[in-house]
Protein backbone atom coordinates (compact mmCIF):
# COMPACT_ATOMS: atom_id res chain seq x y z
CA UNK A 1 0.00 0.00 0.00
CA UNK A 2 3.10 2.21 1.17
CA UNK A 3 4.09 1.49 -2.50
CA UNK A 4 1.26 2.27 -4.50
CA UNK A 5 1.06 5.65 -2.35
CA UNK A 6 4.65 6.44 -3.66
CA UNK A 7 4.26 5.69 -7.07
CA UNK A 8 0.85 7.78 -7.11
CA UNK A 9 3.11 10.59 -5.19
CA UNK A 10 5.62 10.31 -7.99
CA UNK A 11 3.62 10.40 -11.14
CA UNK A 12 2.57 13.71 -9.40
CA UNK A 13 5.41 14.67 -9.41
CA UNK A 14 6.54 13.81 -12.68
CA UNK A 15 3.76 14.27 -14.81
CA UNK A 16 2.12 17.11 -13.13
CA UNK A 17 -1.18 15.38 -12.95
CA UNK A 18 -3.06 13.86 -10.07
CA UNK A 19 -5.91 11.79 -12.11
CA UNK A 20 -4.61 8.91 -10.96
CA UNK A 21 -5.84 9.96 -7.41
CA UNK A 22 -8.76 11.26 -8.66
CA UNK A 23 -10.31 7.66 -9.44
CA UNK A 24 -9.14 6.01 -6.19
CA UNK A 25 -10.35 7.51 -3.66
CA UNK A 26 -14.31 8.24 -3.00
CA UNK A 27 -15.10 11.16 -2.02
CA UNK A 28 -16.43 11.31 1.20
CA UNK A 29 -18.49 13.91 3.11
CA UNK A 30 -16.11 15.82 5.73
CA UNK A 31 -18.23 16.29 8.40
CA UNK A 32 -16.71 18.18 11.43
CA UNK A 33 -19.35 17.83 14.06
CA UNK A 34 -17.75 21.29 15.61
CA UNK A 35 -17.23 24.58 13.84
CA UNK A 36 -13.45 24.72 13.04
CA UNK A 37 -13.29 28.72 15.33
CA UNK A 38 -14.33 26.50 18.35
CA UNK A 39 -11.12 24.23 17.93
CA UNK A 40 -8.83 26.56 17.16
CA UNK A 41 -10.48 28.06 20.30
CA UNK A 42 -9.53 25.51 22.53
CA UNK A 43 -6.64 24.94 20.62
CA UNK A 44 -5.43 28.30 22.10
CA UNK A 45 -6.61 27.56 25.32
CA UNK A 46 -3.93 25.11 26.05
CA UNK A 47 -0.75 26.71 24.27
CA UNK A 48 1.23 29.43 25.51
CA UNK A 49 0.74 32.66 24.45
CA UNK A 50 4.59 33.59 24.67
CA UNK A 51 4.57 35.72 21.80
CA UNK A 52 7.83 33.96 20.31
CA UNK A 53 6.55 31.01 19.50
CA UNK A 54 3.03 32.26 18.71
CA UNK A 55 3.30 31.60 15.28
CA UNK A 56 2.86 28.29 15.79
CA UNK A 57 -0.16 28.06 15.98
CA UNK A 58 -1.48 29.72 13.04
CA UNK A 59 -2.60 26.82 10.73
CA UNK A 60 -2.12 27.09 7.09
CA UNK A 61 -4.08 26.01 4.41
CA UNK A 62 -2.53 22.90 3.47
CA UNK A 63 -2.30 21.68 7.28
CA UNK A 64 -6.33 22.57 7.51
CA UNK A 65 -6.88 20.50 5.07
CA UNK A 66 -5.13 17.60 6.12
CA UNK A 67 -6.96 18.01 9.52
CA UNK A 68 -10.38 17.16 7.91
CA UNK A 69 -9.51 13.42 6.83
CA UNK A 70 -8.49 10.74 9.91
CA UNK A 71 -6.00 9.32 7.05
CA UNK A 72 -5.22 10.20 3.23
CA UNK A 73 -6.81 6.82 2.10
CA UNK A 74 -10.23 8.35 2.65
CA UNK A 75 -9.59 11.59 0.89
CA UNK A 76 -11.76 12.69 -1.91
CA UNK A 77 -8.97 13.48 -4.87
CA UNK A 78 -10.00 17.10 -4.85
CA UNK A 79 -8.28 17.57 -1.71
CA UNK A 80 -5.34 15.50 -2.87
CA UNK A 81 -4.65 17.26 -5.41
CA UNK A 82 -5.36 20.69 -3.42
CA UNK A 83 -2.52 19.70 -0.77
CA UNK A 84 0.00 18.30 -3.58
CA UNK A 85 -0.54 21.98 -5.75
CA UNK A 86 -0.09 24.12 -2.21
CA UNK A 87 3.19 22.25 -1.22
CA UNK A 88 4.81 21.94 -5.08
CA UNK A 89 4.21 25.29 -5.04
CA UNK A 90 6.21 26.04 -1.89
CA UNK A 91 9.55 24.53 -2.65
CA UNK A 92 12.64 26.41 -2.53
CA UNK A 93 16.00 25.25 -4.03
CA UNK A 94 19.74 26.47 -3.07
CA UNK A 95 21.01 29.41 -4.44
CA UNK A 96 22.84 27.02 -7.32
CA UNK A 97 20.12 24.47 -7.68
CA UNK A 98 20.58 20.70 -7.28
CA UNK A 99 24.16 19.57 -6.21
CA UNK A 100 25.73 17.24 -4.27
CA UNK A 101 26.32 18.39 -0.51
CA UNK A 102 28.11 16.69 2.22
CA UNK A 103 26.94 13.83 3.22
CA UNK A 104 28.70 14.10 6.96
CA UNK A 105 26.68 17.23 7.66
CA UNK A 106 23.84 15.65 6.08
CA UNK A 107 23.95 13.01 8.90
CA UNK A 108 24.66 15.62 11.62
CA UNK A 109 21.07 16.67 10.74
CA UNK A 110 19.46 13.72 10.36
CA UNK A 111 20.87 12.02 13.85
CA UNK A 112 20.35 15.34 15.87
CA UNK A 113 16.44 14.87 17.44
CA UNK A 114 16.31 18.66 18.73
CA UNK A 115 15.17 21.05 16.94
CA UNK A 116 12.11 22.91 17.58
CA UNK A 117 11.25 21.01 20.73
CA UNK A 118 10.98 23.84 23.51
CA UNK A 119 9.24 23.61 26.48
CA UNK A 120 10.38 26.64 29.69
CA UNK A 121 10.72 23.74 32.32
CA UNK A 122 13.42 21.47 32.90
CA UNK A 123 14.61 20.13 29.35
CA UNK A 124 18.09 21.38 27.34
CA UNK A 125 16.46 22.11 24.08
CA UNK A 126 17.52 25.46 22.86
CA UNK A 127 14.91 26.98 20.37
CA UNK A 128 18.08 27.42 17.76
CA UNK A 129 18.67 23.62 17.85
CA UNK A 130 18.86 21.99 14.34
CA UNK A 131 17.97 18.30 13.63
CA UNK A 132 15.26 16.23 11.34
CA UNK A 133 15.44 13.09 14.20
CA UNK A 134 15.04 11.21 11.08
CA UNK A 135 15.60 8.20 12.62
CA UNK A 136 12.71 8.31 15.42
CA UNK A 137 10.43 7.12 12.38
CA UNK A 138 13.32 5.65 9.74
CA UNK A 139 15.64 2.82 9.87
CA UNK A 140 18.56 4.14 7.63
CA UNK A 141 21.82 3.16 8.60
CA UNK A 142 22.45 -0.65 8.59
CA UNK A 143 22.79 -1.74 12.55
CA UNK A 144 21.58 1.44 13.88
CA UNK A 145 18.07 1.81 15.73
CA UNK A 146 15.14 3.42 14.02
CA UNK A 147 11.28 3.94 14.28
CA UNK A 148 8.80 2.01 11.17
CA UNK A 149 6.16 4.87 11.19
CA UNK A 150 8.38 5.63 8.09
CA UNK A 151 9.88 3.62 5.27
CA UNK A 152 13.35 2.17 5.73
CA UNK A 153 15.70 4.01 4.11
CA UNK A 154 18.79 1.07 3.66
CA UNK A 155 20.36 1.63 0.57
CA UNK A 156 18.28 4.68 -0.42
CA UNK A 157 20.53 5.28 -3.11
CA UNK A 158 20.75 2.20 -4.33
CA UNK A 159 16.99 1.86 -5.04
CA UNK A 160 16.79 5.15 -6.54
CA UNK A 161 19.78 3.56 -8.72
CA UNK A 162 22.65 6.33 -8.00
CA UNK A 163 26.16 4.99 -9.00
CA UNK A 164 29.43 6.50 -8.68
CA UNK A 165 29.90 6.19 -13.00
CA UNK A 166 26.00 7.79 -13.49
CA UNK A 167 25.61 10.53 -10.22
CA UNK A 168 26.38 13.63 -12.36
CA UNK A 169 24.15 12.82 -15.03
CA UNK A 170 21.10 15.12 -15.82
CA UNK A 171 19.14 11.92 -15.35
CA UNK A 172 20.57 11.19 -11.24
CA UNK A 173 20.50 14.94 -10.49
CA UNK A 174 16.70 14.93 -11.72
CA UNK A 175 16.29 12.17 -9.38
CA UNK A 176 17.99 13.53 -6.65
CA UNK A 177 15.55 16.22 -7.05
CA UNK A 178 12.54 14.27 -6.36
CA UNK A 179 14.20 12.95 -3.23
CA UNK A 180 15.18 16.67 -2.36
CA UNK A 181 11.51 17.63 -3.05
CA UNK A 182 10.30 14.80 -0.61
CA UNK A 183 12.16 16.05 2.71
CA UNK A 184 11.50 19.71 1.74
CA UNK A 185 8.00 19.22 1.35
CA UNK A 186 6.73 15.89 2.08
CA UNK A 187 3.50 16.46 0.78
CA UNK A 188 4.30 17.51 -2.33
CA UNK A 189 4.66 13.65 -2.52
CA UNK A 190 2.69 12.40 -0.04
CA UNK A 191 0.02 14.48 0.82
CA UNK A 192 -1.06 14.63 4.23
CA UNK A 193 1.90 12.64 5.24
CA UNK A 194 2.72 12.19 8.73
CA UNK A 195 6.41 12.84 7.88
CA UNK A 196 6.66 17.17 8.81
CA UNK A 197 7.38 19.70 5.71
CA UNK A 198 10.77 20.58 6.81
CA UNK A 199 11.87 22.96 4.52
CA UNK A 200 8.39 24.71 4.09
CA UNK A 201 7.94 24.98 7.96
CA UNK A 202 11.87 26.59 8.06
CA UNK A 203 13.09 23.83 10.75
CA UNK A 204 15.61 22.87 7.97
CA UNK A 205 17.37 25.56 5.30
CA UNK A 206 17.46 24.35 1.52
CA UNK A 207 21.50 24.04 1.98
CA UNK A 208 20.21 21.55 5.06
CA UNK A 209 18.09 19.26 2.63
CA UNK A 210 20.65 19.46 0.03
CA UNK A 211 22.93 17.68 2.54
CA UNK A 212 20.60 15.22 4.12
CA UNK A 213 19.91 13.96 0.54
CA UNK A 214 23.13 13.71 0.34
CA UNK A 215 24.02 11.46 2.65
CA UNK A 216 20.58 9.31 1.87
CA UNK A 217 22.28 8.81 -1.74
CA UNK A 218 25.59 9.31 -2.16
CA UNK A 219 27.14 6.57 -3.04
CA UNK A 220 30.12 7.16 -0.56
CA UNK A 221 27.69 7.83 2.15
CA UNK A 222 26.88 4.83 4.97
CA UNK A 223 23.32 4.38 4.32
CA UNK A 224 24.55 3.17 0.75
CA UNK A 225 27.70 0.76 2.48
CA UNK B 1 -0.40 -3.59 47.36
CA UNK B 2 -1.00 -1.87 50.29
CA UNK B 3 2.51 -3.92 51.59
CA UNK B 4 4.55 -1.14 49.27
CA UNK B 5 2.83 1.81 51.01
CA UNK B 6 5.85 1.49 53.62
CA UNK B 7 7.86 2.95 51.30
CA UNK B 8 8.92 6.71 53.05
CA UNK B 9 9.06 9.96 50.49
CA UNK B 10 12.68 9.09 51.63
CA UNK B 11 13.64 5.50 49.76
CA UNK B 12 11.06 7.02 46.76
CA UNK B 13 14.37 9.62 46.75
CA UNK B 14 17.22 7.14 47.43
CA UNK B 15 15.18 4.09 44.85
CA UNK B 16 15.46 7.32 42.47
CA UNK B 17 19.16 9.13 43.72
CA UNK B 18 20.34 5.69 43.08
CA UNK B 19 19.56 5.33 39.48
CA UNK B 20 20.81 8.13 37.80
CA UNK B 21 23.26 9.70 39.83
CA UNK B 22 20.28 11.98 40.29
CA UNK B 23 20.30 15.99 39.92
CA UNK B 24 17.10 17.21 40.40
CA UNK B 25 17.67 20.00 38.04
CA UNK B 26 17.40 20.52 33.92
CA UNK B 27 17.43 17.30 32.21
CA UNK B 28 18.92 16.16 29.12
CA UNK B 29 17.11 13.26 27.49
CA UNK B 30 20.05 11.36 25.96
CA UNK B 31 21.00 9.09 28.51
CA UNK B 32 24.66 7.44 28.14
CA UNK B 33 24.42 3.65 27.09
CA UNK B 34 25.81 2.48 30.65
CA UNK B 35 22.60 4.70 32.20
CA UNK B 36 20.42 2.96 29.62
CA UNK B 37 21.82 -0.53 30.75
CA UNK B 38 21.24 0.87 33.97
CA UNK B 39 17.98 1.75 33.74
CA UNK B 40 16.63 -1.04 31.95
CA UNK B 41 17.85 -3.20 34.67
CA UNK B 42 16.18 -1.32 37.64
CA UNK B 43 13.16 -1.20 35.50
CA UNK B 44 13.05 -5.08 35.48
CA UNK B 45 14.01 -5.78 38.92
CA UNK B 46 10.97 -3.17 40.06
CA UNK B 47 8.90 -5.26 38.07
CA UNK B 48 10.35 -8.71 39.07
CA UNK B 49 9.55 -7.46 42.19
CA UNK B 50 6.28 -5.93 41.97
CA UNK B 51 7.81 -2.91 42.95
CA UNK B 52 5.69 0.67 42.16
CA UNK B 53 7.43 3.34 43.69
CA UNK B 54 5.20 5.50 42.57
CA UNK B 55 2.67 4.18 45.64
CA UNK B 56 5.01 6.34 48.13
CA UNK B 57 2.71 9.69 46.56
CA UNK B 58 -0.35 7.90 48.17
CA UNK B 59 0.77 8.89 51.14
CA UNK B 60 2.20 12.01 50.17
CA UNK B 61 -1.24 13.06 48.42
CA UNK B 62 -3.43 11.75 51.61
CA UNK B 63 -1.34 14.59 53.72
CA UNK B 64 -1.43 17.28 51.12
CA UNK B 65 -5.52 16.77 51.01
CA UNK B 66 -6.02 17.32 54.67
CA UNK B 67 -3.42 20.25 54.44
CA UNK B 68 -5.33 21.86 51.39
CA UNK B 69 -8.66 21.53 52.49
CA UNK B 70 -9.50 19.45 49.64
CA UNK B 71 -12.01 17.07 51.83
CA UNK B 72 -14.27 19.97 50.82
CA UNK B 73 -13.36 19.38 47.17
CA UNK B 74 -16.35 17.70 44.83
CA UNK B 75 -15.05 15.18 42.43
CA UNK B 76 -19.38 14.87 41.23
CA UNK B 77 -19.75 12.26 44.22
CA UNK B 78 -20.37 15.08 46.83
CA UNK B 79 -17.65 16.89 49.00
CA UNK B 80 -14.68 14.08 50.61
CA UNK B 81 -16.49 11.40 48.47
CA UNK B 82 -13.31 10.22 46.47
CA UNK B 83 -14.00 6.41 45.96
CA UNK B 84 -14.96 5.55 42.68
CA UNK B 85 -14.84 9.24 42.12
CA UNK B 86 -11.87 9.54 38.99
CA UNK B 87 -13.46 7.12 37.43
CA UNK B 88 -16.73 9.02 36.56
CA UNK B 89 -14.25 12.05 35.06
CA UNK B 90 -14.59 13.84 33.29
CA UNK B 91 -17.82 15.46 33.84
CA UNK B 92 -19.90 18.73 33.95
CA UNK B 93 -20.09 20.68 37.32
CA UNK B 94 -22.65 22.72 37.89
CA UNK B 95 -20.71 25.03 40.36
CA UNK B 96 -17.91 25.83 37.81
CA UNK B 97 -20.34 25.93 34.81
CA UNK B 98 -17.90 23.55 33.11
CA UNK B 99 -16.90 19.88 31.88
CA UNK B 100 -13.53 19.33 33.58
CA UNK B 101 -11.27 16.16 34.23
CA UNK B 102 -9.71 14.81 37.41
CA UNK B 103 -6.58 17.46 37.32
CA UNK B 104 -8.50 20.64 36.50
CA UNK B 105 -11.33 20.48 39.27
CA UNK B 106 -8.54 19.52 41.88
CA UNK B 107 -6.85 22.82 40.39
CA UNK B 108 -10.11 24.82 41.05
CA UNK B 109 -10.84 23.31 44.40
CA UNK B 110 -7.53 24.41 45.29
CA UNK B 111 -8.60 28.02 44.17
CA UNK B 112 -11.52 27.43 46.23
CA UNK B 113 -10.87 25.78 49.15
CA UNK B 114 -6.51 26.77 49.58
CA UNK B 115 -7.16 30.01 48.93
CA UNK B 116 -4.73 29.58 45.93
CA UNK B 117 -4.76 31.93 42.48
CA UNK B 118 -4.71 30.58 39.73
CA UNK B 119 -1.12 31.00 38.94
CA UNK B 120 -0.04 29.43 41.84
CA UNK B 121 -2.36 26.77 41.29
CA UNK B 122 -0.25 26.26 37.97
CA UNK B 123 3.34 26.68 39.43
CA UNK B 124 1.93 24.06 41.96
CA UNK B 125 1.13 21.41 39.21
CA UNK B 126 4.59 21.93 37.57
CA UNK B 127 6.86 21.84 40.52
CA UNK B 128 8.58 18.40 39.38
CA UNK B 129 7.93 19.01 34.98
CA UNK B 130 11.59 18.78 33.66
CA UNK B 131 13.24 17.71 37.03
CA UNK B 132 14.75 14.22 37.57
CA UNK B 133 14.48 12.64 41.31
CA UNK B 134 14.25 13.70 44.72
CA UNK B 135 11.38 15.94 43.56
CA UNK B 136 8.56 15.20 45.26
CA UNK B 137 5.50 17.27 44.30
CA UNK B 138 2.58 17.77 46.47
CA UNK B 139 0.32 17.46 43.26
CA UNK B 140 1.62 14.80 41.85
CA UNK B 141 0.22 13.03 45.44
CA UNK B 142 -3.25 14.51 45.50
CA UNK B 143 -3.64 13.43 42.07
CA UNK B 144 -2.12 9.87 42.92
CA UNK B 145 -4.45 9.75 45.98
CA UNK B 146 -7.53 10.57 44.03
CA UNK B 147 -7.14 7.89 41.34
CA UNK B 148 -5.81 5.17 43.25
CA UNK B 149 -8.89 5.91 45.41
CA UNK B 150 -10.79 4.53 42.09
CA UNK B 151 -8.92 1.84 41.84
CA UNK B 152 -10.79 -1.24 40.50
CA UNK B 153 -13.20 1.02 39.33
CA UNK B 154 -14.12 0.98 35.42
CA UNK B 155 -14.20 4.08 33.27
CA UNK B 156 -17.42 5.30 32.95
CA UNK B 157 -17.66 8.79 31.28
CA UNK B 158 -21.15 10.10 30.64
CA UNK B 159 -21.76 10.89 26.97
CA UNK B 160 -25.28 11.20 27.13
CA UNK B 161 -24.87 14.38 29.04
CA UNK B 162 -24.61 16.87 25.75
CA UNK B 163 -22.27 18.85 27.61
CA UNK B 164 -20.06 15.98 27.65
CA UNK B 165 -20.08 15.03 24.36
CA UNK B 166 -19.83 18.53 23.18
CA UNK B 167 -15.98 18.75 24.89
CA UNK B 168 -15.28 14.79 23.34
CA UNK B 169 -16.37 15.90 20.06
CA UNK B 170 -14.08 19.26 20.49
CA UNK B 171 -11.34 16.76 21.85
CA UNK B 172 -11.40 14.37 18.67
CA UNK B 173 -11.22 16.94 16.56
CA UNK B 174 -8.63 18.59 18.58
CA UNK B 175 -6.66 15.03 17.95
CA UNK B 176 -6.62 15.83 14.13
CA UNK B 177 -5.75 18.85 13.65
CA UNK B 178 -2.46 19.60 12.20
CA UNK B 179 -1.30 22.50 13.09
CA UNK B 180 2.61 23.40 14.02
CA UNK B 181 5.69 24.02 12.43
CA UNK B 182 6.25 20.14 12.28
CA UNK B 183 3.04 19.61 11.25
CA UNK B 184 2.04 17.18 13.97
CA UNK B 185 -1.42 15.56 15.46
CA UNK B 186 -1.59 13.94 18.14
CA UNK B 187 -3.14 10.54 15.50
CA UNK B 188 0.34 11.19 14.07
CA UNK B 189 1.72 8.97 16.68
CA UNK B 190 -1.59 7.25 18.65
CA UNK B 191 -3.77 6.39 15.57
CA UNK B 192 -4.06 3.51 12.78
CA UNK B 193 -4.70 0.05 12.77
CA UNK B 194 -0.88 -0.84 12.30
CA UNK B 195 1.60 -0.79 14.85
CA UNK B 196 4.32 1.62 14.52
CA UNK B 197 7.48 2.08 16.67
CA UNK B 198 9.32 5.69 17.16
CA UNK B 199 12.65 4.64 17.91
CA UNK B 200 12.51 1.79 19.73
CA UNK B 201 9.14 2.89 21.50
CA UNK B 202 5.84 1.40 20.69
CA UNK B 203 2.69 3.82 20.26
CA UNK B 204 -0.36 3.18 21.23
CA UNK B 205 -3.19 3.97 18.82
CA UNK B 206 -6.89 5.18 19.53
CA UNK B 207 -7.97 2.97 16.36
CA UNK B 208 -6.99 -0.48 17.92
CA UNK B 209 -9.48 -1.74 20.40
CA UNK B 210 -8.47 -1.14 24.07
CA UNK B 211 -5.72 0.61 23.73
CA UNK B 212 -6.64 4.13 24.57
CA UNK B 213 -8.24 3.06 27.68
CA UNK B 214 -5.06 0.81 28.68
CA UNK B 215 -3.02 4.20 28.04
CA UNK B 216 -4.88 6.40 30.49
CA UNK B 217 -6.52 3.55 33.05
CA UNK B 218 -2.97 3.37 34.45
CA UNK B 219 -2.31 7.37 34.76
CA UNK B 220 -0.34 8.55 37.08
CA UNK B 221 2.79 6.42 36.15
CA UNK B 222 5.55 6.37 37.42
CA UNK B 223 8.61 6.76 35.17
CA UNK B 224 11.46 4.96 36.27
CA UNK B 225 14.31 7.18 34.65
CA UNK B 226 12.52 10.34 36.28
CA UNK B 227 12.34 9.15 39.73
CA UNK B 228 8.98 10.47 39.43
CA UNK B 229 5.23 9.81 38.63
CA UNK B 230 3.96 11.68 35.49
CA UNK B 231 0.07 12.47 35.86
CA UNK B 232 -1.98 12.72 32.67
CA UNK B 233 -1.27 16.55 32.28
CA UNK B 234 2.30 16.72 32.67
CA UNK B 235 1.78 13.72 29.59
CA UNK B 236 0.33 15.97 27.53
CA UNK B 237 2.72 18.56 27.76
CA UNK B 238 5.34 16.11 27.04
CA UNK B 239 3.58 15.05 23.34
CA UNK B 240 2.82 18.74 22.68
CA UNK B 241 6.77 19.27 23.21
CA UNK B 242 7.76 16.92 21.33
CA UNK B 243 5.08 17.90 19.06
CA UNK B 244 6.68 21.26 18.66
CA UNK B 245 3.67 23.10 19.30
CA UNK B 246 3.91 25.83 21.61
CA UNK B 247 3.82 25.01 25.14
CA UNK B 248 1.22 23.70 26.92
CA UNK B 249 -1.12 25.24 29.84
CA UNK B 250 -2.29 22.24 32.20
CA UNK B 251 -6.35 22.58 33.55
CA UNK B 252 -7.14 24.29 30.44
CA UNK B 253 -9.99 23.42 28.04
CA UNK B 254 -7.58 21.96 26.09
CA UNK B 255 -6.78 19.24 28.57
CA UNK B 256 -9.95 18.90 29.54
CA UNK B 257 -11.27 17.92 25.98
CA UNK B 258 -7.83 15.85 25.41
CA UNK B 259 -9.34 13.96 28.43
CA UNK B 260 -12.79 13.61 27.87
CA UNK B 261 -12.02 12.12 24.43
CA UNK B 262 -8.94 9.77 25.80
CA UNK B 263 -11.22 8.32 28.52
CA UNK B 264 -14.88 8.32 26.72
CA UNK B 265 -12.94 6.07 24.09
CA UNK B 266 -11.41 4.44 27.48
CA UNK B 267 -14.83 3.66 28.79
CA UNK B 268 -15.31 0.58 30.58
CA UNK B 269 -11.39 -0.05 31.42
CA UNK B 270 -10.65 -0.72 34.76
CA UNK B 271 -8.35 1.58 36.87
CA UNK B 272 -4.99 0.43 37.68
CA UNK B 273 -3.19 3.31 39.21
CA UNK B 274 -0.12 3.94 39.24
CA UNK B 275 1.17 2.34 36.16
CA UNK B 276 4.98 2.05 35.51
CA UNK B 277 7.31 2.80 32.81
CA UNK B 278 11.22 2.85 31.69
C1 LIG C 1 7.08 11.71 12.10
C2 LIG C 1 7.60 10.74 11.21
C3 LIG C 1 8.71 11.05 10.23
C4 LIG C 1 9.85 11.79 10.37
C5 LIG C 1 10.34 12.57 11.61
C6 LIG C 1 10.55 11.69 9.12
N1 LIG C 1 9.85 10.92 8.25
FE1 LIG C 1 10.42 10.45 6.33
N2 LIG C 1 8.64 9.48 6.06
C7 LIG C 1 7.69 9.28 7.02
C8 LIG C 1 6.58 8.55 6.43
C9 LIG C 1 5.32 8.10 7.17
C10 LIG C 1 6.91 8.35 5.08
C11 LIG C 1 6.07 7.63 4.02
C12 LIG C 1 5.33 8.64 3.21
C13 LIG C 1 3.85 8.47 3.31
O1 LIG C 1 3.34 7.45 2.86
O2 LIG C 1 3.19 9.35 3.89
C14 LIG C 1 8.22 8.94 4.87
C15 LIG C 1 8.91 8.92 3.65
C16 LIG C 1 10.19 9.35 3.48
C17 LIG C 1 10.96 9.22 2.25
C18 LIG C 1 10.47 8.58 0.96
C19 LIG C 1 10.66 7.09 1.10
C20 LIG C 1 10.44 6.31 -0.16
O3 LIG C 1 9.79 5.27 -0.09
O4 LIG C 1 10.97 6.71 -1.22
C21 LIG C 1 12.20 9.76 2.49
C22 LIG C 1 13.37 9.84 1.53
C23 LIG C 1 12.20 10.23 3.87
N3 LIG C 1 10.98 9.96 4.44
C24 LIG C 1 13.28 10.84 4.49
C25 LIG C 1 13.22 11.44 5.75
C26 LIG C 1 14.29 12.27 6.30
C27 LIG C 1 15.61 12.54 5.64
C28 LIG C 1 13.84 12.72 7.52
C29 LIG C 1 14.48 13.68 8.49
C30 LIG C 1 15.01 14.91 7.99
C31 LIG C 1 12.52 12.13 7.74
N4 LIG C 1 12.20 11.38 6.64
C32 LIG C 1 11.77 12.31 8.89
C33 LIG C 1 7.73 9.68 8.33
C34 LIG C 1 8.72 10.51 8.88
C1 LIG D 1 5.77 12.55 17.89
C2 LIG D 1 5.01 11.47 18.45
C3 LIG D 1 3.85 11.75 19.38
C4 LIG D 1 2.79 12.61 19.22
C5 LIG D 1 2.49 13.48 18.02
C6 LIG D 1 1.94 12.45 20.39
N1 LIG D 1 2.49 11.52 21.23
FE1 LIG D 1 1.61 10.77 22.92
N2 LIG D 1 3.22 9.54 23.20
C7 LIG D 1 4.35 9.50 22.41
C8 LIG D 1 5.34 8.65 23.02
C9 LIG D 1 6.73 8.33 22.47
C10 LIG D 1 4.76 8.18 24.24
C11 LIG D 1 5.41 7.28 25.30
C12 LIG D 1 4.92 5.90 25.15
C13 LIG D 1 5.53 5.00 26.23
O1 LIG D 1 6.32 5.48 27.03
O2 LIG D 1 5.13 3.83 26.25
C14 LIG D 1 3.42 8.76 24.31
C15 LIG D 1 2.52 8.50 25.33
C16 LIG D 1 1.25 9.03 25.41
C17 LIG D 1 0.28 8.68 26.43
C18 LIG D 1 0.51 7.71 27.59
C19 LIG D 1 0.60 6.29 27.18
C20 LIG D 1 1.40 5.47 28.16
O3 LIG D 1 1.11 4.29 28.30
O4 LIG D 1 2.34 5.97 28.77
C21 LIG D 1 -0.85 9.42 26.18
C22 LIG D 1 -2.15 9.39 26.95
C23 LIG D 1 -0.57 10.24 25.01
N3 LIG D 1 0.70 9.96 24.57
C24 LIG D 1 -1.44 11.16 24.46
C25 LIG D 1 -1.12 12.00 23.39
C26 LIG D 1 -1.96 13.09 22.95
C27 LIG D 1 -3.29 13.48 23.56
C28 LIG D 1 -1.32 13.68 21.90
C29 LIG D 1 -1.70 14.91 21.13
C30 LIG D 1 -1.93 16.12 21.85
C31 LIG D 1 -0.10 12.93 21.66
N4 LIG D 1 -0.01 11.94 22.60
C32 LIG D 1 0.78 13.16 20.62
C33 LIG D 1 4.51 10.13 21.19
C34 LIG D 1 3.65 11.08 20.66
Amino acid sequence: MKKTLFIAGLSVLVFGTAEAQQKKAQPKKEQPSTKQEDVMQVLNSGLSTDPRFAWKIQQDEAQRICSQYPSREVMPGQAIQKVIQLSQADIRYPQWGIFWGDWREGKKIVDNPRGGRFASYGFSDSPTDRGGNCYACHLIEKGLPGGTMGPNLYQYGKRWNITKENMNTPEALERVKIVYNIIYNSWSAFPCSSMPRFGHNGALSPEDVMNIVTFLLHPDSPVNK
Amino acid sequence: MKKKLFFSIFTAGALAGGLLSTKAIAQTEELSPEEEIRLVQEFNRMLAEGINPGEVWYEVGKDAIKKYNLDKCDLGLGPGVFKGAAAQLPRYFADAGKVMDLETRVGWCLQKHAGMTQDQVLKFVRQCWGKTGNCVSEYDGIIMYLTMESNGHKINVNLKDPRVKKMYDLGKQVYYARIGPWDFNCATCHAGKQEVRIRATRLWSADRPGEAGNAVAIFPKYLVRWGLPMTMHYRYAECIRQMRWPEFIPHSDLAVALSTYLYATGNGTEIKAPGIGR
